[in-house]
């Protein structure tokens, strides 16, 4: 579904993607790992043709993104960073300007309660919690009936239950046959959601496989830690104190 | 994706139509375009600064006749004066204390009839204000006209001489009727700059203007979408405004109006250019906002707003005639105050085009959709 090969791009002096290459395949969740500044953004930006690349070669759903940028956006789905939505725009007249946008009539309170925000479909934007806003966010990106979802660092800021919605709600896109591609600093996140992971770091990939072949093959090179085995952790106990509800509603 | 260009103009219609319904939820984007507007043209014109006003006129009527009702009638009858009635004695009481500017006497034999051989004609006695002496010349003025054009009507003659009357002397040219084009000028200039600046800064800032670009929607819609919705908004504010001081202020817009909402929309052009200009130089709201006041607040004071550009110092003025809203309140209120077409007003017309090409010049060098 994504086909990179020898990506590159340098800012001035700054190499910040130096030749990756992976594939991600059909109904994936692929996951880009790594610190700020190893070159996840820039190459997810490459990916959805908002970016020109030096060299190299992408394709997206069939597309050339190099030779055809345009075309991508149409069978794309996008969640940004920061993506902050046009104002005085309320939920459901956001939906329908991202349909326009896409050329395509959508019913935007279908879409809405898809992400659980019927109730919000009257509310302006500004109003939101920040999960309820990633939530608008995904329900945007999938406007278009994308073929591939791109997210980027989708549960930053968001409370452990926000985080836990947003998951089901991930794999609720995926389970509908599209494939998903997001960039996280959360490696739990990346455990629990990603069938594969690719570790940047100083614009290389210098790791890529499912999240437990990674964890084996560190453990097979005898790594280890003064482990205390434990079944739960803090975020279990800060679960089971406060629920899984969501709370921004 | 649909294609054609009925589907394109239908895209960027409904776009700019979202973008409307959204602008008018935009309490402080209302507040500055139009209300603030509003305000200005209420306490300036309120204020009647440096401004002529009305003639108020005294009459004691001592022929308390047909003819002489009817020439007070007349008189009453123009917009510059303000008539009050009484005896002569307490009439030039009140003009003594200041509160006419004149006061006219007609005698006992007033008649509006041809004179018979040797006839004295009956004689109007005026007494003048002196410590208001433009606007007790132009009282004096209006009565002369008055006293001919009845003589012509009574005679049933002709004048020997024609007179071609300008269509607005400058003596009732009120401040309001001043004001008004200036503020149009300056209303368009804000929603031209501000408008544009401060809504696309913020959307590059906070990615709003990336997210748009992920998906097929192209910069030229976008761009189209914002433009359509400030010419539009262009032209409904002149329309508000001009109705407002028709009806509130009597203010005569004398030119076409036609004439006027064309080079409304000019000026909303160039300065809709101007504000991508600033929106591409800009990076930060922040830095917006300061650098919107450093163009348009000069401009406000220079550029014959609010006074006569006469005002400004003799050695600038060939400068600060040059600017564009100079450009636009000229060519504005010339059409306005004194009827002038669009080819009176070329001039002004050529200098805001002059304009819009450099503003479209650096809003293309400038506003760049990639933030990084």
């Amino acid at each position: 579904m994504i086909a990179v090969r020898d990506l590159a791009k340098r800012y001035g002096a700054l190499e910040a993607v130096r030749g990756i290459s992976f594939e991600v395949e059909p109904g994936e969740i692929f996951g880009l790992l790594g610190p700020n500044g190893a070159g996840k953004t820039t190459t997810v930006e490459i990916l959805e043709g908002l970016r020109s690349a030096d060299s190299g070669s992408v394709t997206v759903a069939g597309v050339d993104v190099m030779q055809d940028p345009r075309a991508v956006k149409g069978r794309i789905g996008v969640q940004l960073q920061a993506s902050a939505f046009p104002e005085n725009f309320l939920a459901r007249e956001i939906i329908d300007l991202f349909a326009l946008f896409h050329g395509r009539r959508v019913d935007a309170l279908a879409l809405l309660a898809a992400v659980g925000l019927q109730d919000k479909a009257s509310a302006r934007e500004e109003k939101l919690s920040g999960g309820q806003r990633q939530r608008l966010s995904l329900a945007v990106a999938m406007v278009g009936e994308p073929q591939v979802l791109f997210l980027d660092e989708p549960t930053t800021g968001l409370d452990p239950q926000a985080r836990r919605n947003l998951w089901a709600l991930i794999r609720t896109v995926q389970a509908r046959g599209t494939t998903v591609l997001l960039t996280t600093h959360y490696l739990d996140e990346a455990e629990i959601l990603c069938d594969r992971v690719a570790v940047m770091d100083g614009g290389r990939i210098v790791a890529l496989d499912a999240p437990r072949a990674l964890v084996g093959s560190l453990l097979a090179r005898g790594f280890s830690k003064p482990a205390v085995q434990q079944q739960a952790n803090l975020d279990d106990v800060f679960l089971d104190l406060t629920g899984h509800a969501l709370r921004d509603d | 994706m649909r294609s054609g260009t009925t589907d394109l103009i239908g895209q960027v219609l409904r776009y700019t139509l979202m973008l409307a319904r959204a602008y008018l939820r935009d309490r402080s984007a209302l507040f500055f375009s139009l209300i603030l507007p509003l305000m200005l043209m209420l306490i300036f014109g309120g204020l009647n600064l440096g401004a002529f006003g009305h003639v108020r006129v005294g009459i004691d009527d001592q022929a308390q006749n047909a003819d002489s009702a009817r020439f007070i009638e007349r008189l009453a009858a123009v917009d510059t004066l303000t008539i009050k009635r009484g005896s002569a004695a307490d009439e030039k009481a009140a003009l003594t204390k200041g509160d006419r500017d004149m006061v006219i006497v007609l005698p006992r034999e007033f008649r509006l009839a041809p004179l018979a051989d040797g006839q004295r004609a009956p004689t109007i006695t005026l007494y003048l204000n002196a410590s208001s002496p433009q606007q007790s010349g132009v009282g004096q003025a209006i009565l002369a006209q008055l006293i001919d054009q009845t003589t012509f009507a009574v005679t049933r003659t002709a004048p020997i001489v024609a007179v071609q009357v300008e269509s607005v002397s400058t003596t009732d040219l009120r401040y309001v009727d001043f004001l008004v084009p200036g503020i149009l000028a300056m209303t368009i200039m804000q929603l031209g700059i501000s408008g544009v600046a401060f809504a696309l800064v913020v959307a590059k800032q906070r990615g709003g203007l990336r997210r748009i670009m992920a998906t097929p929607f192209t910069p030229r819609r976008f761009l189209a979408g914002h433009v359509l919705l400030r010419l539009a908004l262009a032209v409904i504010q002149t329309l508000i405004l001009l109705g407002v001081a028709v009806l509130l202020f009597k203010v005569r817009i004398i030119g076409s109006l036609p004439a006027l909402l064309l080079v409304a929309v000019l000026g909303s052009v160039l300065f809709i250019c101007l504000g991508f200009a600033l929106a591409g130089w800009a990076t930060t709201e922040n830095q917006v906002a300061p650098l919107t006041q450093l163009v348009t607040l000069p401009q406000m004071f220079l550029a014959g707003v609010f006074f006569p550009t006469e005002a400004v110092p003799a050695v600038v003025r060939p400068l600060t005639n040059l600017l564009p809203l100079a450009f636009l309140a000229d060519a504005l209120r010339s059409i306005s105050t004194t009827g002038a077409t669009l080819w009176d007003v070329r001039g002004a017309i050529i200098g805001l085009l002059a304009w819009a090409g450099i503003g479209f010049v650096l809003a293309v060098r400038l506003f760049r959709f990639d933030t990084a």
